[in-house]
């Protein structure tokens, strides 16, 4: 018999050929045992400038390429290190202190080694992905080294050895080869060892230190490292806490003022098997101890009440629950609680020994639960929950200032709360050198974790973005706040713009290549409608009577996917962006200037490209037939909404153009008529305009938006552009058409206000379809107060679904619904230059006429479920900001003014009540410690929705009562925002 | 979670640390098993394949009657043990993705073999997959090769398979992507890639199957870096049978 055993000798590879044997945990609850196999080499670089043995045998690409080496010959050293040094960071120095790395005024050549990158990606996808970024920029000179793929510095597993050991052990070992390396290349290059640089390992693990020391190798903490730079103060308030005195707080045995999470396994199988509930936490906007979330089992979201149930949960994580019994279930809270007023003194530096409710906490729940046990409130409780774990957490950078009570004169290095400007956020404690400096200051921070033993989240300081108030600082911190990519476009983006610049025209040659399959409409007359100053002009319209009698009617649209081709740089870009931000001074592109205001940008009296769906629509505005075209247009004037209507309205014109608009706008209105009659809802929005001193761009006045009838004159014709293209793609694409959706809300959405309406005003909210609901609202009238049925449809609003973009693929038919506009199917096209769902649709409407083939990545459908995914969540934060943004300047604008105005009660608590304000679109919360001083006894009913106070002041609100409030400006302590405070005058209308 | 295949550009390595162009380990042994007439055990790096060949012998249908026309019939049966994966799995009777090996190799080896010789008879290569980590096809068929040549049926020439593939995924579209040779689970998992078999040294493809999405521009890239794959598989298994050769040259001098 031949014996299958190999022997080792005549084995070519024995001894570069390792594997690597791992056990995995699937999703699925298997474990899996994994066995790879690893090739050790010796042609792996160091990439140092210094050394040429390297470079010879560097690895080529299949074209030949040799990656240039990284590593400068003469790196920059520190006082400790003279002769000038690489730096080898381990896992938890990039965990704590990433944002060091970043800084431009030092952590240059830094090699991070492969165990390092694995390890980090295991700990956290975010940081290895920023972590990869700096590795591609070219300044910073980052260089990753294949330490396990590499034969001197592999280290193998031992038995019993823990893979945290294993790996520190892989970096010593790699940094001592490094050290070894550089100085045999430096021997050879000068034949005597000249300055060789340092090779010095940061970390902030004690054992992997000592252990390094014996070893000989150059090491150093974090701590230790910063000391020794210039900017140390600075920096040394990056470092995120580390917990520095572990060992001591063991043998004191921490009080622990939280329950520890459950295990990840124990969560899996709990959510499995239904005991425990998954889903994103929330807190409530009014009242910090209440946060609520939304689980599959549950119609209701579940309540959460106070921290010791949110065990640490922050706004946004993702959290595993556990349903607690019946009869802990409470009613919906009525009160407002505000963390400030509860917590003011606290002491940030005090850590040990403190219970997680501290008592004023503990009474304000007391008081709530012995008013919900005091009534019978029957059916009314809703379930509760207690958060058990976290699955992942939405720890996000955060913008606030430093509570200057919680700062002491000194200038050690002392822990101060941070506050943020998410009220939902709770304060996070920074340790800083900088305290004095940084008060009265927006400040970046980032949270870095919350112990069992701690009432509050720890973070780190990151920078400052200058003075409270300053209007640079607040726009920025606005931007943070709200994820905006604001930074310039980098040159990559900027590279793949035309060369011609500005004076880039349509080609004037018709054979030229740009004009293929291109209709030339340069002789229609076509006219764009817009808002005052707009420069970003992605539509125009156009209308011509035909001989049979019906009108032809095209839209126009920017064609920006003739400038912006996939996978490029600029693609990529504004993939990420997803979304321009207009914010009320500023706004944040997602296309570079270049092309958003002039080349795509349809402006009158040039020639330019657009992509064009025209209709063959009957007098009664039934569409005839449709087609969709690239052309060549030109623009015979922009108007502006006002504009456009006073033509419209003055009969005296008659030339073709306003007849053309006089067309569209019948049209148009029949359109509507139709819509609204398939069920369409007219929902309300606050919305005001900030009118800005032109010169000095410092607001002056607020006013609430015209509605003009050009407004909707553009918006049905873009509605139905949308509603064509979205059809059009999707009988092409059935699988990866990109739409946009608006699901149909849950009935209990409106449960509340229907019984509001029901108690208040005796009024039916019907929501069995759109169509009921639009009805319904129409019905919602009150003689007396024409602006009633606005508040309601304002609230009704608040009660809808978000609209969001989709890949056809992942849903079914039915579900495509666009529900608010009661339309079938739905997508964004008409706006190209702002949003990057457009630009999709666009990509794959041209690829539906067989204009260009369809790329790619505008058909795999993983790559646009993750563009929605993206720009879903952009296009929210955009138009949160562009409120934000509303909201502070109207506090700016009425700076040191006092005015009264009517409002509308819109929420009564137990002890305040919300305030609507037309006027300038705001809310704002009354508390009864408003009113008066003492603060007077509130009587509430809730059933009836009332509130009667006596005692120091005696008023009655109820809710959907107009009210007058007496407005004026404040500076919010709690944010630092300048916000419209309003005083309660009295019940009852102005005279 | 390990790296995954994305990291290749930082330092133009692989998820095993090969470069683009290198094959993994792939060791062969002829005449494993004395019974058969022929027989082999291939390893590509963590993928191990037994192969045995019965025949050419006499078709018999049922009841002894004489089946089979002018040329040898070719079959083929390939089993996957069990433990083979990474997940414990019991593969059908009727698995399609097996007939279409099966039926791939079988019409591959009809082409090379010189079947005319045998008329009325048959050729029965059955084929026992061990352990599975990637190019499972390309180590079928020079398992099958070298077990060929062991039992003696006289072919034209080798036929060598490997795969090949390409750096980064269908959706990222990057035309620079490096192309890369004998791809592992872990890469056939995440990229595109092809299996190619050529006809000894010649540039001749006999076998060439993909089955994920690709550029076409990618293609020409990634079959060029295949068919040379096959070039480097066809020196091993000449130095295996070659090895073997001699080794019974000696055996019968004594």
């Amino acid at each position: 018999m031949t014996s299958l055993k190999r022997s080792l000798v005549s084995d070519p590879y024995a001894s570069n050929i390792s594997s690597k044997v791992y056990v995995r945990s699937t999703k699925a609850g298997k474990v899996q045992k994994i066995v790879r196999e690893l090739y050790l080499r010796q042609d792996i670089p160091c990439s140092s400038k210094l050394c040429t043995a390297c470079l010879k045998n560097a690895p080529r690409d299949a074209s030949g390429i040799l990656a240039p080496f990284v590593l400068s010959a003469k790196p920059a050293g520190t006082k400790k290190y003279t002769q000038g040094h690489y730096l080898v960071p381990d896992t938890n120095a990039l965990l704590n202190a990433l944002d060091l790395f970043e800084q431009k005024s030092a952590f240059y050549d830094v090699i991070i080694l492969q165990t390092v990158l694995e390890e980090l990606r295991n700990r956290s996808i975010p940081l290895y992905n920023r972590l990869i970024g700096l590795t591609k920029s070219e300044e910073k000179r980052f260089h990753v080294f294949f330490n396990d793929f590499r034969l001197e510095t592999y280290v193998t597993r031992g038995e019993g050895v823990s893979i945290n050991d294993r790996n520190d052990r892989a970096v010593r070992r790699a940094v001592k080869w490094y050290s070894e390396h550089l100085a045999q290349a430096v021997k050879a290059a000068d034949g005597k060892s000249g300055q060789v640089p340092a090779v010095v390992m940061l970390s902030d693990d004690k054992e992997n230190l000592k252990k390094a020391k014996k070893d000989g190798i150059d090491s150093c903490s974090l701590r230790e490292y910063v000391d020794g730079l210039d900017d140390a103060n600075n920096l040394l308030d990056m470092i995120a806490v580390v917990k520095e005195g572990r060992e001591i707080k063991d043998t004191k045995m921490v009080q622990k003022v939280h329950k520890d999470y459950l295990t990840v396994s124990k969560m899996m199988t709990g959510v499995k098997n239904g005991t425990l509930h998954q889903g994103i936490f929330n807190v409530t906007p009014y009242n910090y101890l209440v946060g609520s979330i939304k689980v599959p089992a549950f119609d209701k979201p579940l309540m959460i009440l106070g921290r010791e149930s949110m065990n640490r949960a922050v706004h946004g994580d993702v959290v595993v629950v556990e349903v607690l019994t019946k009869d802990q279930w409470k009613e919906a809270s009525t009160k407002i609680i505000e963390e400030e007023t509860i917590n003011k003194d606290e002491n940030a530096d005090a850590e040990d020994g403190e219970a997680v409710v501290t008592e004023r906490e503990q009474r304000a729940l007391q008081e709530e639960v012995k008013r919900v046990h005091s009534k019978t409130s029957e059916g009314r409780a809703q379930p509760t929950a207690k958060v058990v774990g976290v699955i992942k957490r939405n720890w996000r950078q955060c913008v606030g200032h430093i509570e200057e009570s919680s700062v002491s004169k000194s200038g050690k290095p002392q822990m101060v709360f941070l506050i943020p400007m998410d009220k939902k956020i709770p304060k996070i404690r920074v340790r800083t050198r900088q305290a004095a400096e940084i008060v009265g200051k927006r400040v970046l921070v980032t949270i870095d974790s919350w112990d069992v033993d701690s009432r509050y989240p720890v973070g780190h300081f990151v920078r400052s973005l200058g003075d409270v108030e300053n209007k640079a600082a607040e726009t920025e911190a606005l931007l943070l706040e709200y994820d905006v990519q604001y930074r310039p476009f980098p040159k990559a983006v900027l590279d793949c713009l035309p060369a011609e610049g500005h004076d880039w025209i349509v080609p004037p040659s018709t054979d030229d290549p740009g004009w293929q399959d291109r209709r030339d409409l340069r002789h229609l007359q076509i006219c764009s409608i817009d808002p005052i100053g707009c420069q970003d002009i992605d539509d125009a319209l156009h209308a011509r009577p035909l001989p049979n009698g019906n009108f032809e009617v095209g839209v126009h649209i920017a064609d920006v996917s003739h400038f912006v081709k996939p996978n490029s740089a600029m693609d990529a870009e504004a993939s990420i962006r997803g979304t321009s931000v207009y914010l009320v001074d500023k706004r944040i592109d997602m296309l570079p200037m270049l092309l958003g205001t002039d080349l795509c940008s349809l402006k009158p009296y040039v020639q330019r490209y657009a992509f064009s769906a025209i209709w063959e629509i009957t007098p009664d505005a039934e569409i005839v037939n449709s087609e969709f075209t690239k052309s060549v247009i030109k623009s015979r004037e922009a108007f502006s909404y006002e504009q456009a209507q006073l033509r419209v309205d003055d009969q005296s014109q008659q030339d073709d153009l306003t007849l053309a608009i006089r067309t569209l706008l019948t049209l148009s209105k029949k359109f509507k008529q139709k819509r609204m009659d398939a069920g369409a809802l007219s929902l309300s929005s606050p919305e005001v305009k900030v009118e800005m001193e032109s010169e000095t761009s410092d607001p002056i006045d607020v006013k609430t938006k015209k509605h003009l009838d050009t407004m909707s004159l553009v918006e049905e014709f873009m509605l139905l552009a949308n509603t064509s293209v979205a059809a059009k793609i999707y009988s092409a694409f059935p699988q990866t058409a990109m739409l946009r959706r608006h699901g149909a809300p849950p009935k209990t959405n409106f449960e509340e206000l229907a019984l509001q309406l029901k108690t208040k005003r005796g009024l039916e909210l019907s929501v069995d379809s759109s169509k009921a609901l639009a009805d319904s609202l129409d019905t919602c009238i009150d003689p007396n107060e024409p602006f009633f049925n606005t508040l309601v449809r304002i609230m009704a609003t608040r009660c809808m679904m978000a609209a969001e973009y989709f890949c056809s693929g992942t849903q079914a038919y039915p579900e495509f619904r666009h529900y608010g506009l009661a339309s079938e199917i739905y997508t964004h096209f008409t706006s190209p230059i702002r949003r990057y769902a457009d630009l999709v649709a666009h990509r794959q409407l041209a690829a539906a006429i067989d204009y260009e083939p369809i790329h790619a990545a505008v058909r795999s459908k993983g790559k646009l479920e993750a563009v929605c995914r993206n720009i879903n969540v952009r296009h929210r934060n955009a138009q949160l900001a562009g409120r934000a943004s509303i909201e502070y300047y109207v506090g700016q604008a009425l700076k040191g003014r006092i005015v009264e105005e009517e409002g509308f009660v819109m929420k009564v608590f137990s002890n305040g009540f919300v305030v609507f304000v037309p006027r300038f679109g705001i809310e704002s919360l009354i508390r009864l410690r408003d009113l008066a001083e003492p603060e007077p006894e509130g009587v509430f009913d809730a059933e009836e929705y009332v509130l009667e106070t006596k005692g120091s002041r005696e008023i009655r609100v109820e809710l959907f009562g107009k009210v007058v409030v007496r407005i004026s400006d404040v500076l919010e302590e709690k944010t630092g925002k300048r916000v419209v405070k309003s005083e309660f005058v009295k019940s009852g209308g102005k005279e | 979670m390990p790296l995954d295949t994305s990291t290749y550009s930082l330092a133009l390595l692989r998820l095993d640390g090969r470069r683009w162009n290198e094959l993994r380990r792939l060791t062969a042994q002829i005449s494993t098993q004395v019974a058969a007439d022929g027989s082999s055990y291939l390893e590509m790096g963590n993928t191990k394949v037994m192969c045995t060949v019965a025949g050419p012998s006499e078709a018999k249908g049922a009841g002894g009657v004489r089946l089979g026309n002018d040329r040898a019939d070719i079959r083929v049966s390939i089993s996957i043990a069990g433990f083979s994966g990474v997940d414990r799995k019991k593969s059908g009777r009727n698995d399609k993705r097996l007939m279409e090996m099966q039926h791939t190799i079988a019409s591959a080896f009809a082409q090379n073999l010189f079947t005319k010789l045998y008329p009325h008879s048959t050729i029965s290569l059955s084929i026992h997959v061990l352990s599975q980590d990637g190019s499972l096809l390309a180590a079928c068929i020079n398992a099958c090769t070298i077990a060929l040549i062991d039992a003696g049926v006289p072919m034209h020439d080798y036929i060598c398979a490997c795969t090949a593939g390409s750096t980064s995924s269908y959706s990222s579209n990057d035309e620079t992507a490096d192309p890369l040779l004998d791809l592992n689970t872990m890469e056939e998992q995440e990229l595109p890639f092809l299996t190619v078999a050529t006809m000894g040294e010649s540039d001749s493809v006999s076998v060439l199957i993909m089955e994920t999405k690709v550029q076409v521009g990618r293609l020409e890239g990634m079959l060029a870096v295949g068919v040379d794959g096959c070039k480097q598989v066809r020196a091993i298994l000449d130095g295996v049978a070659r090895a073997r050769g001699t080794k019974m040259l000696e055996g019968s001098r004594m």
